[in-house]
């Protein structure tokens, strides 16, 4: 017991001595010294910036990640042959320059010269064609990064500086898929001779050529360190190192920018902004994003088996289109999302790609319910004494869905079930747990309406994807059910076509006929929410790849 | 029935209440909703379905749950496998070693401060009953009790980083990552502050309360009227008679919340991103990640089990009705 009470008063003697200055206190002289091995800490210096982020990576083995916050580590840390630049064009990384055959089958890359792997040896083209060569024979293992390589029938390196894909038909997003195939360093990675060996490989010291070399990551608290890359190709950079933070509470997240513990917040809470905003020696940037909430509407095929249980009335475009005319997409940015997102009109947003994919001749359904009733009242649905509107077996009674998962949901469809209620449509609003949402729509058909959101690709090909007929599988990614063989067609047509104004012409027409068909209503994109503190760096580039991205964190300094 | 007897009926019983919460667990798990293979990898990820199925064979779910899983996971048990966590990708049991010490670290020191000063607390109140003493010390730690833990977590961390440059997260500095926590005393020291003064504030009120009932219900008692008459000071009166008598309904107290110290302290863990269990548990239960699920909740039922069996043997120790009996 004595000695119990010893060690409790020795600890809260230590406590109390905790809580006197806020400067980072030292290791005592008397611990061990570190590892020969073990490069100086210069985390504890100025110029070492330090990033908080609500996630962590799940792992650090590009053939198994699964997580935005990996691939945000594997960019500072690989090399691609192409990346994607501020304004959504392409341009080289590792490559210096390419072009494509005739026949567009056929691609050849030319390396930069003096690009080095973090430990010295010089990068070969060989190595490069290996590596994509390994992702494309064994689609298994390399779960997450295999759709990059579909169609590629040989990948080789003629020389040390050039490597070329053949390709089973023309791709149109080649630039696009180049910008995902990371050069990782063989000896990694050889010697694999499952698929599930492969996978459960932690890759726990990753080497590449990029910008940033790594130092630690731990699985348990999400730490990350990288050093800077002094011998980088396109010049080194200006900051020490990076620290990746992890932090399981928003607020405390906010707090820690205020008082200087972290540099860079890469999400700031929308509901937090403001507050942000007016905090000292902070810069906050909003950018308008891609990503975008939905209002999916039931376009199953009655034939599916199983069979749809929809209500049918949402077949008919009439009823369509009075939910467009139902929806005031501006007061959900303005009261949802405090002003911090935009209305959205099309899958494929302004800004994706600089806007060349977007269409911007869709004009959308403005809020009119008069319109609504007006559409409903030709179509026959007459307005009962319940406020509900029938014709004949129909009753325009459906269920509306969202996930748990963000608060958001709740509140549009609170704000819809009042607007829809003004048509004579009732709405019956249910949270529902994400993994019963998916059990539910893809492939099966249960339910009505449901309010949810995609992240897309930088590239339209995945979000067009989404809506294909094939899609519509167990496993698969369409929860719309629609199947529109005309828009199947213009989805193979777009994969294959090279000519980038050909490709955009058909893409504009794929969005209009989702637009008019509505097996989605396009409700809002939000705002790439971001802060920094601009008393400690400087030189933050404001894109959709963040201010934590390789072009901007080339370019941050520490301010002098 | 001998002590022996009495040690070993409890041992067994104690170990057929481990099986059932087993079975129980395995049983319930998989009667939840949802794909695990899906809530795993996330909506917004692009894995092809023939992927999808490769993972469900490779973690066995393609296979009927009864009799084939329950048999995989007795059998792995049997050879002392905790199982692989489908989430991280790790044994399970590397995964719950690797927070039990953080979490009990925190909690314990929390627990232990909060019964110091909880019980020190009860003790004066009760002492100087219906005093201004009592009124403030009722009044603080059923205010103390009563606080929501998020709310408070996060009013003592945006205190505490704000006036006193603590800090807001981790249990050490990000450059100290891995280490271990005996050369970085200071840093640790640093980052335990606030979660622990957290915890002791919530707990130190249901202590205080407990022992101030305690302590008023032992002082009307005619010993300690006897006490006085003996002339006794009354520091000798309250060390020697009540404290003793008075710290039964503690030590079950103490026992039943050391139990369930390994459950950790989710709201806690969350505002401070301090490294524990309980968010462990929490993702485990999000990710559907069942093998994890099962080794946390046998964690928690032994600790449980454990620490109800030594409430049992204190008992013995310090109530000599028990002993008789």
């Amino acid at each position: 017991m004595k000695q119990n009470l010893l060690y409790v008063l020795v600890l809260l003697a230590l406590l109390i001595s905790a809580c006197g200055d806020g400067k980072p206190t030292e290791v005592p002289a008397n611990t061990e010294a570190p590892q020969p091995t073990e490069a100086p800490v210069s985390a504890g210096g100025d110029a070492v910036l330090r990033v908080g982020w609500s996630g962590k990576p799940d792992t650090l083995n590009p053939a198994y990640a699964f997580l935005g916050e990996s691939y945000t580590i594997f960019h500072l840390i690989y090399n691609t042959l192409t990346t994607q630049a501020i304004d959504g064009s392409y341009v080289g990384s590792l490559a210096k320059e390419w072009s494509v055959s005739e026949d567009g089958l056929t691609w050849t890359y030319h390396l930069k010269e003096g690009v080095k792997w973090h430990n010295g040896e010089p990068l070969t083209a060989d190595q490069v064609a290996w590596a994509i060569n390994a992702i494309m024979k064994d689609p298994e293992g390399w779960a997450t990064l295999s759709s990059y390589t579909a169609g590629f029938t040989e990948v080789t390196a003629p020389d040390a500086t050039t490597v070329v894909i053949v390709t089973e038909y023309p791709i149109g997003n080649m630039d696009y898929r180049a910008s995902y195939l990371y050069a990782f360093y063989r000896p990694d990675f050889e010697g694999f001779t499952t698929a599930e060996d492969l996978q459960n490989f932690a890759n726990d010291n990753p080497m590449g050529t990029g910008p940033f070399k790594f130092r630690t990551f731990d699985k348990d608290t999400g730490v990350v360190i990288l050093d800077a890359n002094r011998d980088y190709v396109d010049g080194a950079p200006k900051i020490d190192g990076i620290i990746f933070q992890t932090y399981d509470n928003a607020d405390a997240m906010v707090q820690a920018l205020k008082v200087g513990e972290v540099d860079v917040l890469t999400s700031v809470p929308a509901s937090a902004y403001e507050t942000v905003k007016g905090f000292e020696n902070v810069e906050t940037t909003a950018a308008p994003n891609y990503y975008f909430y939905e209002l999916i509407i039931n376009s199953v095929d009655p034939n599916n088996d199983p069979a749809p249980t929809g209500n049918p009335a949402l077949a008919d475009p009439a009823v369509r289109l009075a939910m467009a005319h139902s929806i005031n997409k501006q007061d959900f940015v303005d009261i949802v999302f405090q002003g911090l997102a935009q209305p959205a009109t099309t899958i494929i947003g302004p800004a994706m790609g600089g806007g060349f994919w977007h269409n911007p001749n869709i004009k959308d359904i403005p809020f009119d319910t008069a319109e609504a009733n007006h559409v409903l009242d030709e179509a026959g649905y007459v307005l009962g004494s319940d406020g509900v509107r029938t014709k004949g077996e129909l009753r325009l009674e459906f269920r509306l869905q969202f996930p748990t998962t963000e608060s958001v949901y709740a509140r549009m469809a609170d704000m819809m079930v009042g607007w829809f209620q003004q048509a004579g449509m009732k709405l019956n609003a249910e949270a529902i747990d994400e993994d019963s949402l998916v059990a539910g729509t893809t492939g099966v058909g249960d339910y009505d309406l449901i309010i949810w959101s995609w992240w897309p690709d930088p590239d339209p090909d995945f979000i067009l994807s989404v809506l294909i007929t094939d899609q519509f599988v167990e496993g698969g990614w369409s929860d719309s059910g629609y199947h529109n063989p005309e828009y199947d067609q213009l989805y193979l047509d777009q994969q294959q076509l090279v000519d980038k104004t050909e490709r955009q012409k058909t893409i504009w027409k794929m969005q209009e006929l989702v637009f008019n068909d509505r097996p989605y209503i396009t409700l809002v994109h939000w705002d790439m929410l971001q802060a920094y503190r601009s008393d400690r760096f400087t030189g933050f580039i404001v894109s959709l790849r963040g201010i934590e991205g390789a072009e901007s964190l080339l370019n941050v300094e520490p301010v002098k | 029935m001998n002590r022996r007897d009495y040690l070993l009926r409890k041992l067994g019983m104690s170990l057929v209440t481990i099986l059932v919460v087993f079975v129980i667990n395995f049983m319930l798990f998989r009667v939840l909703p949802g794909d695990p293979v899906r809530s795993v990898i996330g909506r917004n990820v692009r894995i092809s379905p023939e992927v999808q199925q490769a993972l469900r064979e490779q973690f066995g779910l393609d296979k009927s749950v009864f009799p084939d899983q329950l048999f995989d996971t007795f059998g792995q048990w049997a050879r002392g496998n905790l199982g692989y966590s489908w989430s991280l990708r790790r044994p399970v049991s590397e995964v719950l070693m690797s927070k039990l010490w953080n979490t009990v670290l925190l909690i314990g020191l929390g627990q232990i401060l909060a019964i110091i000063f909880g019980v020190f607390l009860g003790l004066l109140a009760g002492w100087k009953r219906k005093t201004p003493v009592d009124v403030a010390a009722l009044t603080f730690s059923l205010v103390a009790w009563a606080i929501p833990t998020f709310w408070l977590g996060i009013i003592l961390l945006a205190v505490g980083s704000t006036w006193f440059g603590l800090p807001t997260a981790g249990i050490v500095s990000p450059e100290n990552t891995g280490k271990p926590l005996h050369t970085v005393l200071p840093d640790l020291t640093r980052h335990l502050f606030l979660p622990t003064l957290t915890l002791t504030i919530l707990y130190l009120g249901e202590y205080m309360l407990i022992m101030r009932s305690s302590i008023l219900e032992v002082l009307s008692e005619d010993y300690i009227l006897t006490a006085k008459a003996k002339g006794l000071s009354n520091w000798q009166v309250l060390w020697r008679h009540a404290l003793r008598n008075a710290m039964l309904p503690i030590v079950t107290l103490i026992a039943l919340n050391l139990g369930f110290t390994v459950s950790g302290a989710i709201y806690i863990e969350t505002v401070f991103s301090y490294d524990g269990l309980g968010k462990l548990f929490q993702t485990a239960l999000i990710k559907q990640d069942y093998p994890l699920l099962q080794g946390a909740f046998i964690l928690l039922a032994v600790s449980v089990i454990i620490a109800n069996m030594a409430a049992d043997l204190l008992y013995v120790v310090l109530d000599p009705r028990v002993k008789e009996s």
